[in-house]
């Protein structure tokens, strides 16, 4: 299925999560918009009638979701 | 779907996709730019991924295409979307989780050797400017 | 006054460069065109021809595994040399001093994760259901890679996630294999080799590197090209699966839990 305008949509929500992210003070709140982010991403590899690259970004978004959210137990969790 | 396209369709299928890409990758390029902590570099350029993984996927698309796994019936190339930059993408997505780890990786150093991963607090502890 | 100009400039620069690029969009084909000119050289032929070469109806599969092996090839070693980076990173010894974050004191009653209100939904529900569904799962995806959706890297990475589940919720993060960082990057170096190993043997059959058709073995053309890809599918799965445990290990290591005792 193959519509541009839903397409536009999700794209406009992914450059607010971008924002969100960009301008957070909260490392660990950055991280789980993140895990938001790959999310949609996947919706959006859906639509475009990509279903493999859809799977791979799934697995792949919460991989490296966990990978963040253990390096962040040594890194103090507020930014400047 | 293929024979009516409003005028919006037009217009989002001529520029304005290729336009949200683009700001998103910039988004992407600003953050890094932009942020003085390190992990937060590492998250803008997987979002700049993203978009340009996006990019690519545009290329195959073609009206009135199914997806490209064989339905029994249905012959020619013209019903199918393209195959190729699918397969690019896939070995891009996965490379990228090893681009993740190593970057992880440095930051823990960076981290036990400058006591914190703010770009201010490592200039003034190497002391060269 | 100084430091808002200086904010200012990224933007000023990114917006004069966005805007350049969108009044020369013209010469970037409109979305969905079928005579585009990303169609017309080879996707043709490989829609056309996958199942009579290779005998795979997912056209993905077909490209990335028969037609284009030798990226693959390079791509797994890629993991595995990432894999092999993050292992040298991190070999050193941590110094106790920067390491360990001061652990919290909590005045209130805290459950640890040995009590037994954690003990039930570890075992209970998340080892004895879950993580059996999800292993059945990638075995389905490996071996149905060419005929529906999925393939090597997504089994990999579900039996990977498989293992990170298992870490995080033992008790004590004790998992119940043990496979400490030097150990999983050796694995990884056995999927490289495992790839390579199937090259290896189309050339001692007489073929081109990588030419499923050419494989020793007495079974017909369809049968061989569908062997090819599930050797070397399962090549692929064990360096995803091993780089992803090699990574969880060398970063879990460093980052202790001191206050869950």
């Amino acid at each position: 299925m193959h519509s541009l305008i839903l397409e536009a949509i999700l794209l406009m929500a992914l450059i607010a999560i971008t924002l969100v992210v960009i301008f957070d003070k909260d490392l660990l709140a950055a991280v789980v918009t993140y895990c938001a982010f790959s999310f949609i991403t996947m919706f959006l590899y859906i639509v475009m009638g990509a279903p493999d690259v859809a799977f791979t970004e799934a697995v792949i978004g919460v991989i490296s979701t966990i990978y963040f959210v253990i390096s962040l137990r040594n890194i103090d969790r507020r930014c400047k | 779907m293929t024979n009516n396209m409003s005028g919006i369709s037009v217009f989002l299928a001529d520029k304005g996709i290729y336009f949200l890409t683009a700001f998103l990758l910039v988004l992407g390029i600003y953050g890094m730019i932009t942020c003085k902590n390190y992990m937060k570099k590492l998250i803008c350029m997987n979002i700049m991924q993203v978009a340009v993984i996006f990019f690519f996927l545009c290329f195959g698309q073609k009206n009135g295409g199914t997806i490209p796994v064989q339905v029994t019936g249905l012959m020619g190339a013209r019903h199918y979307i393209n195959p190729l930059p699918h397969g690019l993408m896939l070995t891009a997505i996965v490379v990228s989780l090893g681009t993740t780890g190593v970057g992880l990786a440095l930051l823990t150093r960076i981290k036990e050797k400058y006591g914190s991963i703010e770009e201010d607090d490592i200039i003034k502890g190497e002391n060269k400017f | 006054m100084a430091k808002k100009i200086k904010n200012a400039i990224p933007v000023v620069i990114i917006a004069i460069v966005l805007a350049a690029a969108f009044a020369r969009f013209d010469f970037l084909p409109s979305i969905g065109d079928p005579d585009a000119p990303a169609h017309t050289r080879t996707s043709d032929y490989y829609i056309e021809h996958a199942v009579k070469d290779t005998n795979s109806p997912n056209y993905v599969t077909a490209v990335i595994v028969d037609y284009r092996a030798f990226d693959t090839m390079l791509e797994t070693t890629v993991m595995f040399l990432a894999g092999l980076g993050v292992v040298i990173l991190l070999a050193s010894r941590p110094d106790p001093k920067a390491r360990i974050i001061k652990p919290r004191k909590f005045t209130e009653n805290r459950e640890h994760l040995g009590a037994p209100a954690y003990q039930s939904i570890n075992k209970d529900v998340m080892i004895k259901i879950i993580e059996p569904l999800i292993l059945i799962y990638a075995v389905y995806v490996l071996f149905h890679g060419e005929v529906s959706l999925g393939g090597g890297f997504q089994a990999g990475a579900l039996i990977g996630m498989v293992y990170i589940i298992d870490t995080m919720v033992s008790p004590g993060t004790i998992s119940l294999i043990r496979l400490p960082k030097e150990r999983s990057v050796a694995l990884a170096g056995a999927g490289t080799f495992i790839y390579t190993l199937t090259g290896i043997l189309t050339l001692v059959g007489g073929g081109v590197f990588l030419e499923y058709g050419k494989l020793p073995f007495s079974m017909s053309f369809e049968e061989k090209h569908s062997t090819g890809i599930l050797m070397v599918e399962v090549g692929v799965t064990i360096g995803v699966m091993a780089t992803i445990i090699t990574i969880l290990n060398a970063i879990h290591e460093r980052a202790r839990f001191d206050d869950d005792k």
